[in-house]
């Protein structure tokens, strides 16, 4: 493949290539058959360290586990401004994912205590409620989308009791994150849908702030109202700023979950022996989220902005440059992971970067881990034995957002 | 042996602690409470404190074998 010719006069991106340097042309947004994605990271990891990319403008990428660890681990150089490597210039700027760091800590301290492990578990029965319910009321089916019947559900009704709102309105949240990543993906057709979903979720957070905002005291196991008796400099946050972290959490938190959650039920419904010793050795089940966060990494890359003129692994970045940290190649590197491609369920020394690293390190991630648990140890309780019920392959949508199945049929007998 | 905690690379992911639960606190934040601390390894759980530190995706911690 070659490179465009440059723009007359001035000197691109693409003049800076070093010949050691393989150029390719690679736009991961198209859907593909299921499992493609690891499998192009897997060809351009072995392939070569660093690759130039034409698509866009252009940018780097690293393919192994050193190189995607070491962008995380360096804001100072690859800066959080924009973490989308076809988009230099975003006109939003989220907060805290595109706060770069020392300040990014104020707003990360701010929050970080109500997902930390022991927050997180105080909300663990109401999981297993959920859950509970969910799988019951599903059973006596004898089939279901895995999906959208159970994965996105799930973890929303969670996210909601954990912030303090209504678990029912889930309701109105599963429509609003579809519609929203339906448009993700740059489908001009859902561009309509995707901007009314957004404005949803802003409006129901307004709403719920300004329910809130003349109370003298703060409420207990309130996230909205912790945040509305909160500063950051001594100021409080604002209403602005409040509406953006709550408009973040809802986008990286429910769709991301639910297409983790999707990825580790295909594999057991299609591997009966893991199924049988999750059962039998319950205490595996984290470990095996671990596993399906490594081997089954939803981000297919993750973005950042070069932030001073630096020669990483052979390549002249220069500020502003973007580059693309293949986090799919990283957790399947055969230089840090025996069996790479393999499910292993008592994996030990996982240290898979599905939940990112550095000051990034996903806000989440805890709670994710214990909707996935939790979600697993309740299904195979009620529903020990399923199949994927489908004569056609199944799809994921690309990882130009993050990767999901795009549907998981599956059935499972119904005793009399 | 001994396990080191750099206390500027952990970023509370938690691996450490819910691998290695009977030798590892979290605090109130998810930080390993030993950040930036030496913590001695008693022999019957050298196992589990190895898986800890092979987990930990920010490679904040080091093996001080004896
Ligand atoms: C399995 C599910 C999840 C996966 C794989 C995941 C993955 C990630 C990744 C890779 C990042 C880093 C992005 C970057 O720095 O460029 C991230 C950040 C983040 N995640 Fe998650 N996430 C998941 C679930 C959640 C949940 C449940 C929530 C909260 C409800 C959440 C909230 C966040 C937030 C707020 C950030 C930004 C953190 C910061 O910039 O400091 N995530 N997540
Ligand atoms: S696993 Fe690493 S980053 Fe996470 S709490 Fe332990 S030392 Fe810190």
């Amino acid at each position: 493949m070659t490179v465009t010719d440059p723009a007359p006069g001035g000197e691109t991106i693409a003049d800076r290539v070093p010949s050691g340097c393989p150029v390719v042309h690679l736009d991961a947004s198209p859907p593909l058959e299921a499992g493609s994605h690891w499998q192009k990271a897997n060809e351009l990891r072995e392939t070569s360290p660093v690759f130039f990319n034409t698509h866009a403008q252009g940018y780097w990428m690293f393919t192994r586990y050193d190189e995607v660890r070491e962008m995380y681990q360096h804001p100072e150089i690859f800066s959080s401004e924009s973490i989308t490597p076809w988009e230099p210039e975003p006109v939003y700027r989220f907060v805290p994912t595109q706060i770069d760091p020392p300040e990014h800590s104020k707003y990360r301290q701010l929050v970080s205590r109500w997902f930390a492990p022991n927050a997180v578990k105080r909300i663990e029965p109401q999981a297993h409620e959920v859950a509970r319910r969910l799988v019951t009321e599903l059973a006596p089916r004898g089939e279901c989308d895995v999906i959208t019947d159970f994965a996105m559900r799930l973890p929303t009704e969670v996210f909601l009791a954990l912030i303090g709102v209504p678990q029912a309105d889930a309701d109105l949240f599963v429509p609003w994150v579809e519609d929203f990543f339906a448009g993700f993906g740059g489908d001009l057709a859902q561009q309509e849908a995707m901007g009314a979903a957004l404005g949803g979720i802003r409006q129901y957070w307004v709403d719920v702030l300004a329910a809130r905002q003349d109370d003298t005291e703060e409420r207990e196991h309130d996230f909205v109202s912790m945040l509305l008796h909160s500063t950051v400099d001594g100021e409080p946050l604002g209403d602005a700023l409040i509406l953006d972290i709550l408009t973040v959490l809802v986008l990286a938190g429910l769709d991301t979950t639910r297409g983790q959650l999707g990825y580790l039920f295909r594999h057991l419904a299609e591997n009966p022996a893991d199924r049988r010793r999750l059962i039998e050795e319950p205490q595996l089940i984290p470990s095996a989220v671990e596993e399906s966060l490594r081997l089954y990494t939803i981000i297919f890359g993750d973005g950042r902005k070069v932030a001073q003129d630096t020669e990483f692994h052979g390549c002249p970045l220069s500020k502003g440059d973007m580059v693309y940290g293949l986090v799919s190649g990283a957790n399947r590197d055969p230089r840090v992971y025996d069996r790479p491609d393999e499910f292993i369920v008592d994996r030990r020394s996982n240290n898979h970067l599905g939940f990112a690293g550095g000051p990034h390190r996903c806000l989440g991630a805890h709670l994710a881990r214990m909707v996935m648990k939790v979600a697993v140890e309740e299904w195979l309780a009620v529903v020990p034995d399923f199949r994927i019920a489908s004569d056609t392959p199944l799809m994921e949508r690309g990882g130009g957002a993050m990767m999901a199945l795009l549907s998981l049929p599956v059935s499972w007998e119904v005793s009399a | 042996m001994k396990l080191e905690f750099d206390a500027n690379l952990c970023r509370g992911h938690g691996r450490c602690y819910t691998l290695a639960e009977d030798l590892l606190e979290e605090d109130d934040e998810g930080y390993v409470t030993a950040r930036g601390q030496i913590v001695d390894v008693p022999p019957d759980q050298v196992e589990d404190a190895r898986n800890a530190a092979g987990s930990c995706p920010e490679r904040a911690i080091t093996i001080l074998e004896d």
